[in-house]
């Protein structure tokens, strides 16, 4: 079946609507170029409207991000298109783009929506929520996340039961099972590939007991609990909901091991870390916080006295990679390390476990060019075909790249090198 | 004071350790290790000790003896150092430093000169038949005669003198100064570990391969028992015979499961074989098999026009008996369980 296609212009398409593509999005949009945000996900924001605090300055990321989000959303020069996906980018000369996208349906009519979530209370489906890492449930007609943009209600049709009760209470009407997908093909001059990384998947390793020990979540599951938009309002644990005070951090997991298939550093597990025990530390004064760690990487402007500032305030560091967790009846967890000061094998009981995460390429990007080929470099992130000089540039002429599509970054790192490739991309365009 | 040897690392190629160098001592090995407890942690610190060159930090411990390689480290090291393989380099290192003659290191690194021994010993059988004008009856005598001096001789002049010289380098050189009393009390754990390996049970899901090697154990010394000292080669008595059949089947049989295990590489210890663990363990299958054969063929009355297989098992045990026994893999039953002796002396202070 072959849908008449929308057919859209602009000036740059920017792929992925995290922070990276967001601020690339903005500076085009700013210098006057029309630009369209392909997003795959309900909501722009990225990683970073997810989490608690950023480092080394404590800022609350929300009250960071969200004003930037209004921004972008509001921007007259940009288009956003939400839960989308690109079928395919054809370069047919220079400054001669030809995108292929899919809206997919959220089967609520997005001008309508008052986010009064009405539908959330009336549906009768709860299933785990994937913008909470799991933490809670959530119903299947819901808004994504409370700063989530746009605010507007979904329909997750997979979970879906049809029974119509949020149809019904509506106020505006705006439900429409009846949506369809919509098919575009957009003409731009450039493109930005701003596609992130993902998480590493610690259920991988076996001897981590991500899966079977109910007391060991993800830093970004970690995240969510301290977030100003966190569910459950202080720090539970997720077997007993007792507060913790033994907690645990386990660096380098899925980090710099090839074991786990990721040789390199993820460049920012240790100072989230750090800035997740000092926010512990304020939310659970009596709690004790030890970091397992191999080498504590705290290179950025900053980052070493934010170190200095987590020893201080009492956080045990402790030099030995976590081999194995085990789970206690009690729900409580043995690591088992080698304590490498000393050289001795070491067991310590914690009551609570976070496996600092490393970010893992998304290789999605390769598959969407077509006719040349956006190559990788061998860890399977972007390459950068001039990676000192100018960092944005990929194998394509006008395809340029920003944030963590090239490696792992931190914020400040992602948010400049969005700035150069919304540079480099202007070049082009005058080129 | 120990001396470091800045070439060790180059040295211990070829033993078998050739990424141990990668290492970034997170401790991941030795964590996961099920061996590993508090007071004998490794094999990192092994891994510290060979990355430095120390080597009399690495000739005074037991505890690459500790370990039985269930290679769980090698698969977790984040920087693939194969920890595990350097345990089992420096455990073939270890032999050739315990022996006087100097020739199990020799072996060990050269392949070329283990061939050149091997054939030494073929000429040496083929020039001993000729001698006596390929008489069946001579040879086998001899054969049966040889087995019970060169066991006698290897024990008295190899053997026995290299694990003093390991008890001297673990026991006595690091100052363990200990009564008589403590080495008569501790000697069941010599005996319980040689006939037993108890210790092999601690592996992680090793039970499999702990049994099967307890059998391959028992076969092999109930062959050369049976071989030896019940003279099965010309015994009349029925029991003897059978016994003999069984468990040169027993030894063929589990070395056949081991030498294919190393084949298909699928287990983490069969994964980086050397060419003394192929000589060693095909020996030992071709034992298995010829002691079989030979017996087979003198019940049959096939033997006499048969010269040849006696022959090829008589090339076979002398080579076992002169060049693995003594100078390769084989002593490895000795050294483990003596290890587990001076371990338990060592601590029994």
């Amino acid at each position: 079946m072959q849908t008449e296609r929308i057919k859209l212009t602009y000036d740059a398409l920017v792929i992925g609507g995290g922070i990276a593509g967001g601020e690339a999005a903005l500076n085009l949009a700013n210098n006057g170029y029309k630009v369209l945000v392909v997003e795959k996900s309900l909501s722009v924001g990225g990683k970073m409207i997810m989490l608690s605090k950023v480092f080394p300055t404590l800022d609350c990321s929300a009250c960071i991000t969200t004003p930037k989000v209004s921004e972008i959303s509001r921007h007259p020069n940009i288009k956003i298109f939400t839960e989308s996906d690109i079928e395919s980018i054809e370069k047919l000369g220079e400054h001669n783009f030809v995108a292929k996208v899919t809206r997919r349906p959220r089967y609520v009519v997005e001008e309508d929506c008052t986010a009064c979530q009405l539908c959330e209370e009336a549906c009768p489906v709860i299933v785990k929520d994937q913008f909470q890492y799991g933490l809670v449930g959530r119903k299947a007609a819901y808004i994504p996340f409370s700063i989530c943009s746009p605010k507007v209600a979904a329909i997750d049709i997979d979970n879906c039961t049809l029974c119509g009760a949020c149809e019904k209470v509506c106020p505006p009407g705006c439900i429409d099972f009846t949506m369809k997908a919509k098919q575009y093909e957009i003409s731009v001059k450039t493109a930005i590939v701003a596609t992130g990384f993902e998480l590493f998947d610690p259920s991988t390793v076996k001897r981590y007991s991500y899966q079977e020990g109910k007391n060991v979540i993800t830093s970004m599951q970690m995240e969510r609990l301290l977030a100003p938009t966190r569910p459950f309002h202080t720090i539970l644990r997720p077997s007993d909901g007792k507060v913790p005070d033994k907690i645990a951090y386990v660096l380098c997991a899925g980090s710099r091991d090839d074991s786990m298939g990721n040789p390199i550093c993820s460049q920012i597990c240790c100072m989230y870390s750090i800035k997740q025990a000092q926010l512990l530390m304020g939310a659970l004064p009596m709690a004790d916080i030890t970091i397992y760690y191999i080498d504590i990487r705290a290179f950025g402007k900053g980052y070493d006295e934010f170190y200095e500032q987590a020893v201080s305030m009492g956080v045990r560091l402790v030099k030995g990679k976590i081999g194995k967790i085990s789970e206690k009846e009690n729900g409580n967890l043995v690591l088992r390390y080698e304590d490498v000061s000393t050289g001795k094998l070491k067991e310590a009981e914690h009551d609570f476990v976070v496996l600092s995460v490393g970010a893992k390429p998304n290789e999605e990007p390769q598959s969407l060019f077509k006719t040349q080929k956006l190559e990788l470099d061998n860890l399977k992130y972007v390459k950068q075909s001039d990676p000192l000089l100018s960092p944005a540039k990929t194998t394509i002429e006008g395809v340029f790249v920003a944030g963590a599509a090239t490696g792992p970054k931190d914020i400040p790192d992602s948010i400049l090198s969005a700035g150069c490739a919304s540079t480099e991309a202007i070049s082009y365009l005058n080129s | 004071m120990s001396r470091l040897d800045t070439k060790f690392g180059k040295k211990l190629k070829k033993y078998g350790a050739t990424e141990f160098n990668r290492c970034y001592n997170c401790g991941t090995c030795t964590a996961v290790c099920s061996l590993t407890n508090s007071e004998d942690s490794f094999p990192r610190s092994m891994v510290r000790l060979s990355a430095a060159g120390d080597q009399n930090g690495i000739e005074s411990s037991l505890k690459p003896w500790l370990c039985y390689y269930c290679g769980e480290c090698s698969t977790s090291c984040p920087q693939t150092a194969n920890p595990g393989e350097l345990m089992m380099s420096l455990r073939r290192w270890l032999t050739g430093r315990y022996d006087w003659t100097g020739l199990s290191g020799l072996f060990y690194r050269s392949s070329l000169v283990t061939i050149i021994a091997m054939v030494l010993v073929f000429a040496g059988v083929i020039g001993y038949a000729a001698y006596e004008s390929f008489d069946m009856e001579r040879i086998m005598h001899t054969a049966h005669y040889f087995e019970m001096f060169a066991i006698m001789g290897v024990f008295a002049v190899i053997l026995l003198p290299n694990i003093v010289r390991m008890w001297y380098l673990t026991v006595i050189k690091p100052g363990y100064k200990l009564p008589v009393k403590v080495y008569a009390s501790s000697m069941s754990e010599l005996f319980i570990h040689m006939f037993t390996q108890k210790r092999a049970l601690g592996c992680d899901d090793n039970q499999a391969r702990w049994f099967a090697h307890l059998i391959l154990v028992i076969g092999y010394l109930t062959l050369l028992f049976t071989t030896v000292f019940l003279d099965w080669f010309s015994t009349e008595s029925m029991f003897v015979v059978v016994l003999g059949y069984v468990v040169s089947a027993i030894v063929f049989a589990v070395t056949f499961v081991f030498v294919l295990g190393r084949i298909k590489q699928k287990q983490e210890i069969a994964k980086h074989s050397r060419p003394s663990d192929w000589f060693f363990i095909i020996w030992l299958l071709l034992m298995g098999i010829t002691a079989f054969a030979v017996r087979l063929f003198i019940d049959l009355d096939l033997l006499a026009g048969n010269l040849w297989l006696f022959l090829f098992h008589f090339t076979i045990l002398a080579q076992w008996a002169l060049i693995i026994v003594p100078f390769g893999k084989w002593t490895h039953f000795l050294y483990r369980s003596f290890a587990m002796y001076f371990d338990k002396l060592q601590k029994s202070k």
